[in-house]
């Protein structure tokens, strides 16, 4: 066992090869010469080809076993089906790991019954293909781990602890979500305490090691303890959901946000929050969860210097992230913020900046939930209209009103310009009635005037004619000077040339 | 609530700001972490979550100043916030009476939730407007006194009392983690031995801790 630890901790001062062989070994083959490395990287490679295929082989054999057993099972009630599920995947999951062979380049060959649970540990889904993916991602996390350990004086000792933690959890899986997380933290913390004596104070290089160990161990124990059945934490999710779907009838108004999403890059930037928020559930370890929270609530930050031109303080952000909650309306909520609170690293979430976004969060979901008519300055009989779905129907009502809901504010517009329209129309067809009427007024009117010339010119012709051509010489000037005699310019002009009437 | 004590040497506090709407929180906080005030080329993307290295007698400390919303709609998420500080600064603006009462409120509040290990400032703003002062010194004061609070005056705008407020504050915070850390160093033998109970393997790093957290306090 010593050599084989010699062999991972690089000594740079033995230039030799570790198997003693008497030729020079280089760093890069853990300390050995070409050949020595040669015939143990061959050995190691195939012996873990071989394992994958017996792994492979016995779950494939399982699956059968499985997917008889579920025919006969399928008569029965779900119920019993599901413990019995439990039941298998507890068996399976008791003797976990060939990791203790990525981590030392044994040379004696592991019994083979260890190597298949890391495989079939988690395979109560009969797709094989997610099974394979799932303990894929643990894997991975384990291979990271060791090497992130590698290069710590007492990497190898950090890991035992981690993975026979991490394996004692299995067992303790009927406890509660609370007791769980008490394991857990209080691991977390006899850990941390041993590196700080162990490091002397080097608070950073503690903290760095503290988060590959959680995301090592909650990698791995994330199927068991996220959610878990013990709680109602699916109840709440549910819960939660649902009531931001009720209150899908609030506007950035009500909730006094300061963010004007007409500027591209604001709604730029509230999707992008929207997204962040989202991702959050598809995370499996607390930090990258934090993580999501973290740049969505950046983006929010962003979305409000842009609208308001100043760094944006937390009375501006509380209700922006509520209404990102409430337009995101993000999975598993409650579960997820469970989860981060029992299993994260905790002196992350009391002082840290991730800490803070996180309790914001948690307000917000809070608020939310607490949500009545007068956080929204508005009666609780308006509220209730609102949440009963009676009030964005109500036409006249919430054209009234300027704020509702996006979809009935476009809709109350429509009905707006619809009525416009209608009065349009009306004007148009008074205007059109009105000039139909001025057309004929004018059509009679000329017809008129017409007639009235007509009937003049048939009454008078001789009149008008025949004086003019029947009267002497003095009674057309008196007739001319009486229609002058109002001119007073009349005398400066030369007299009016008098008609020369030839009477024949 | 141990966030004290970290490593033997540096000390990490959570401070929160209380106080109702425009009384000048960010104001404040923003004038302390980045001296600026009203300044519209403001690098910071935001101004409610702040840290401070600060090193006070040979300590490091860390300080973690969160703003938290002052409408009245959010006052029942306090508790959320508040949870696990080791101080408050309760601010209120020295022009509006009002303001002063909802600080009244978040003491007893604070009181009742958090008990003594909680510091408490009480913090009047604004003092640059002191023609339209309308909360007095004495009241103000005495009532610091009743409640086993420190009162400070201050102005964001002229720059006036903001570091030796959170210098005060940062001194009361380190007694009380002492403090605690004495009286941890008393009980750890039997904290440490029940921690241990939930660890399986263990062979040689074993008998290290046993002394060394004792020791680190």
């Amino acid at each position: 066992m010593m050599s084989q630890r010699r062999g991972i901790h690089l000594d740079q001062s033995e230039l030799l090869c570790k198997k003693g062989c008497g030729y020079y070994g280089n760093t890069a083959w853990q300390g050995l010469c070409s050949k020595c490395w040669r015939e143990e990287y061959q050995r190691e490679k195939q012996q873990i080809q071989e394992d994958w295929a017996l792994a492979e082989r016995l779950q494939r054999e399982e699956e059968e076993a499985y997917a008889s057993r579920h025919q006969r099972a399928q008569s029965q009630p779900t119920t019993t089906f599901n413990k019995f599920e439990e039941r298998k995947t507890k068996e399976k999951s008791s003797k976990v790991n060939t990791v203790t062979k990525f981590f030392t380049p044994s040379t004696k060959t592991p019994p083979k019954k260890d190597s298949t649970p890391l495989d079939a540990q988690s395979s109560p889904s009969p797709s094989s293909s997610a099974t394979r993916h799932s303990s894929g991602d643990s894997d991975h996390a384990t291979r990271e781990f060791i090497d992130f350990l590698k290069p710590l004086k007492s990497g190898k000792e950090i890991f035992k602890q981690c993975r026979a933690f991490t394996e004692s959890m299995v067992y303790k899986r009927d406890l509660g979500a609370d007791e769980l997380s008490e394991c857990v933290q209080d691991f977390y913390q006899s850990l941390s305490e041993r590196l700080h004596t162990q490091f002397k104070g080097s608070t950073d290089h503690v903290e760095s090691i503290m988060d590959e160990v959680e995301k090592y161990m909650m990698t791995r124990l994330y199927k068991e303890v996220f959610c878990p059945e013990t709680t109602d934490d699916e109840k709440k999710d549910l819960a939660i959901q649902k009531r931001v779907r009720a209150l899908h009838w609030v506007t950035i108004e009500m909730l006094c946000v300061p963010v004007d999403e007409e500027i591209p890059e604001v709604s730029d930037s509230v999707v992008k929050a929207i997204t962040d928020v989202i991702e959050m559930d598809s995370k499996h370890v607390p930090k990258e969860k934090l993580a999501c929270i973290t740049r969505c609530s950046k983006h929010i930050f962003n979305a409000i210097k842009v609208s308001k031109k100043e760094a944006a303080s937390a009375d501006d952000f509380l209700p922006t992230l509520i209404y990102i909650v409430l337009k995101a309306n993000p999975p598993r909520l409650q579960s997820n913020i469970q989860y981060i609170t029992r299993f994260c690293n905790p002196s992350r979430l009391m002082t840290g900046e991730d800490g803070y976004y996180f309790t914001n969060l948690c307000c917000a979901v809070a608020f939310i939930e607490k949500l009545d008519g007068q956080s929204l300055n508005m009666s609780s009989e308006e509220f209730e209209l609102y949440m009963s779905g009676q009030a964005p129907p109500l036409w006249p009502q919430v054209t009234g009103a300027s704020s509702c809901s996006p979809g009935s504010t476009a809709l109350s517009q429509v009905h707006q310009r619809l009525d416009l329209l209608t009065g349009l129309g009306e004007r148009q067809e008074r205007v059109m009635v009105k000039a139909r009427q001025l057309e004929s007024d004018l059509i009679d009117w000329t017809d008129e005037v017409d007639q009235k010339v007509q009937s003049v010119l048939e009454n008078f012709p001789p009149q008008t004619q025949n004086p003019a051509a029947g009267t002497d010489d003095g009674t057309t000037s008196a007739a001319s000077s009486a229609i002058d005699s109002e001119n007073v310019e009349n005398e400066l002009l030369p007299p009016p040339l008098q008609p020369q009437v030839f009477a024949g | 609530m141990a966030a004290g004590g970290m490593g033997g040497k540096t000390y990490s506090f959570k401070v929160v700001l209380l106080g109702e709407g425009c009384v000048g929180k960010t104001s404040l906080v923003l004038r302390y972490c980045e001296n600026k005030f009203n300044d519209k080329h403001i690098t910071t993307l935001q101004a409610s979550f702040l840290t401070k290295k600060l090193n006070i007698t040979g300590k490091r400390v860390n300080l973690a100043i969160w703003d938290t919303a002052g409408q009245e709609r959010f006052h029942a998420l306090g508790p959320i916030y508040y949870r696990d500080s080791n101080g408050a600064i309760l601010v209120y603006d020295v022009t509006d009476e009002d303001s002063f009462q909802k600080v009244k409120n978040w003491v007893k509040e604070l009181r009742k939730m958090l008990g003594n290990e909680i510091c408490l400032c009480i913090v009047g703003n604004k003092i640059d407007l002191d023609k339209d002062r309308h909360v007095s010194v004495e009241e103000a004061e005495s009532y610091a006194e009743s409640v086993g609070a420190k009162h400070y005056h201050t102005s964001a705008k002229l720059n006036k009392g903001i570091e030796e407020l959170f210098l005060d504050l940062c001194k009361r915070m380190m007694e009380t983690a002492q403090a605690e850390e004495r009286l941890k160093g008393n009980g750890a033998s039997q904290s440490a031995s029940s921690r241990r109970g939930v660890q399986i393997v263990d062979d040689e790093l074993q008998a290290t801790p046993a002394g060394g957290c004792c020791s680190s306090g």
